[in-house]
């Protein structure tokens, strides 16, 4: 969808079409959804904060300032709501040795198994990431945002966006390798 | 620049957002650097897999667009959106929609005043109006009023065309029957008899939707007042029995009108619209391109607007055949009852305003003849001066003559 499109659509919501508002949610909504998830990972909170982030973009489409993409405005809306929800509720990151006793797939030469077991080796080393970091790794290799664009999305100098970028792709590998080597 | 600072901007090289300066820059590294194309390729890797996840990942469900869409039904932040020229006039709108208010709630104050005066005639018109109405329903009210089974007929002969219909087409559907009840007595106390026909209403399930019951002025006046009440259909020829023991029966009917097409169109209709909702939900959630998705966004809104209103539409009628209406008049039995008149404090008070208001003419005739005289007082007087100058002067040449 094209920046014109979101911007139309905007439009459209500040004058209260309902219409516009469920297209728009039907464009970002699944991104928005898994962002959060990601952040918070849980599902119910995550279903509820990607309504708040709806309800929230129906409130300020008019107050748009058309300063940044609409993506970017709506990605920094939902990760200010998914940061302050784990803040208020004291998210513990799983620690890393939990992870590595997550049971691993049968061994065997179907490929499929393998497939599973390398994601499911890839969701433990992201559990064991910072929301922070796993923000920047899902905004930079999923939805694709350029560094600036995420400085303003999580609210940081575009210096500790490539920091971020850096590290969380180091930890996630320091993260995966034990279990790569155990393998 | 040092390999850390390409090793930073490798993933945004990865994603393809680096601008042109820094892509030049860390392309001409990655020529020269093994490590950092090894890197790169790491990245690239990691990248893929984290959008396999996320392409792997549950759907968001419907739920959260629904709550959403639940939350947003007051106004929006639109005015603010809309800027000063839409401001200015919602203001004035919403100013004369004020005024236009306060004017109503005023103009029913002062109605409502008029009639806990005790003007009696008020009640009258009401309970002649009600009267009116309950004698055009049927020609024969007295013989209603007298015989159950007659009032059955006269409710089988208002639906006759209906009734037709479903003789024709006995597997159609029964009757859908909205009814209206008006009831007129003559009682001995009209207070009383306003309590246990509201305790009446009451046993029935019922419920009382209004109540105009004016004092009477005078000792004289006839007590009159009037009540409207909902009661469950089933239960409307019982409780207009009770309602008629409570006194002389002046007036009794029940008209009904058939809804029963109607509530079987909307369910179909309804039927009809939610299948073409669920169709076009699927469609949308196949997704596409973004003027595919508004279209069908905008059929789907539109269906969604015809399934509200028939909703309300169906509500409004199922509730019209499951609840009948009671109108009851009371009027208090006293054959004798003439009109009130004016005590001796009323007639005290009406020759003090009479003599008051025959002091202001005579004050107000006299300033006026002041105010006369005033203005044509020069006239006779210089009449007056001229003939005693003439005068005067006559009885000069006389004298010296």
């Amino acid at each position: 969808m094209s920046e014109a499109d979101d911007r139309a659509l905007l439009v459209r919501i500040a004058r209260s079409d309902r219409v516009a508002f469920e297209a728009f949610y039907r464009v970002h909504g699944p991104a928005l959804h898994r962002f959060v998830r990601d952040l918070v990972r849980d599902d119910g909170l995550a279903e509820e904060l990607t309504s708040d982030v709806m309800v929230e973009v129906w409130r300020g489409a008019g107050k748009y300032g058309a300063r940044s993409r609409v993506r970017t405005w709506v990605f920094g809306i939902a990760h200010h709501k998914a940061i302050d929800a784990l803040r208020k509720r004291r998210a513990i990151t799983v620690p890393l040795d939990e992870l590595r006793d997550v049971p691993a797939a049968t061994e065997g030469p179907e490929h499929a198994a393998v497939r599973a077991d390398e994601r499911r080796t890839l969701e433990a080393g992201l559990a064991s990431l910072s929301a922070e970091h796993r923000a920047v790794l899902e905004l930079t290799y999923v939805e694709g945002f350029a560094q600036h664009e995420i400085a303003e999305i999580v609210g940081c100098p575009v210096a500790t966006v490539k920091t971020r970028a850096f590290y969380a792709k180091q930890r996630l590998r320091d993260a995966l390798s034990p279990a790569e080597n155990a393998r | 620049m040092t390999e850390h600072d390409i090793a930073e901007l490798l993933p945004f090289y990865a994603n393809g957002t680096l601008d042109a300066a820094d892509r030049a820059r860390v392309e001409s590294e990655l020529a020269s650097c093994a490590s950092c194309a090894a890197e790169l390729r790491d990245l690239e890797t990691l990248g893929a897999s984290l959008r396999a996840r996320a392409d792997a990942s549950a759907p968001a469900p419907d739920r959260i667009f629904d709550a959403a869409s639940a939350r947003i039904t007051a106004p929006s932040a639109a005015s603010a959106v809309l800027g000063a020229w839409w401001g200015a006039p919602a203001r004035y709108a919403t100013a004369a929609v004020l005024v236009l208010g306060i004017g109503a709630a005023a103009a029913a104050a002062y109605h409502e005043h008029a009639v806990q005066q005790g003007s009696v005639e008020n009640v009258t018109v009401v309970r002649d109006t009600l009267m009116r109405s309950a004698s055009q329903s049927v020609t024969a009210p007295k013989s209603v009023s007298d015989d159950a089974p007659a009032t059955k007929r006269k409710i089988a002969s208002a639906v006759a065309p209906a009734a037709g219909a479903v003789a024709n087409a006995p597997e159609k559907k029964p009757p859908h029957l909205a009814k209206a009840a008006q009831l007129a007595l003559l009682v001995r106390d009209v207070d009383g008899t306003l309590k246990r026909a509201q305790a009446t209403i009451r046993d029935a399930g019922g419920d009382v939707t209004s109540l105009a019951d004016t004092t009477p002025a005078s000792a004289d006046a006839v007590h009159e007042a009037t009540l409207n009440a909902e009661v469950p259909a089933d239960r409307l020829d019982a409780t207009m029995d009770r309602l008629a023991a409570l006194g002389a029966v002046q007036n009794r009917a029940i008209n009904a009108e058939d809804v029963g097409d109607a509530i079987v169109d909307e369910e179909a209709r309804l039927r009809n619209l939610r299948r073409e909702e669920t169709d076009l939900r699927a469609l949308m959630d196949k997704g596409g391109k973004v003027g595919d998705i508004l279209e069908v966004q905008q059929q789907l809104s539109d269906v969604r607007g015809q399934i509200e209103q028939l909703a309300a539409q169906h509500a409004h009628d199922t509730h019209r055949v499951a609840t009948s209406t009671i109108a009851l008049a009371l009027s208090e039995d006293r054959p004798n009852a003439t009109p009130a008149k004016p005590g001796p404090t009323a007639r005290i008070d009406g020759a003090w305003h009479a003599g008051l208001a025959a002091l202001g003419d005579t004050i107000t005739n006299l300033l006026a003849t002041i105010a006369w005289c005033v203005a044509i007082a020069p006239i006779p007087l210089a009449a007056t001066g001229a003939a005693y100058a003439l005068a005067r002067a006559v009885r000069r040449r006389i004298a010296s003559v």
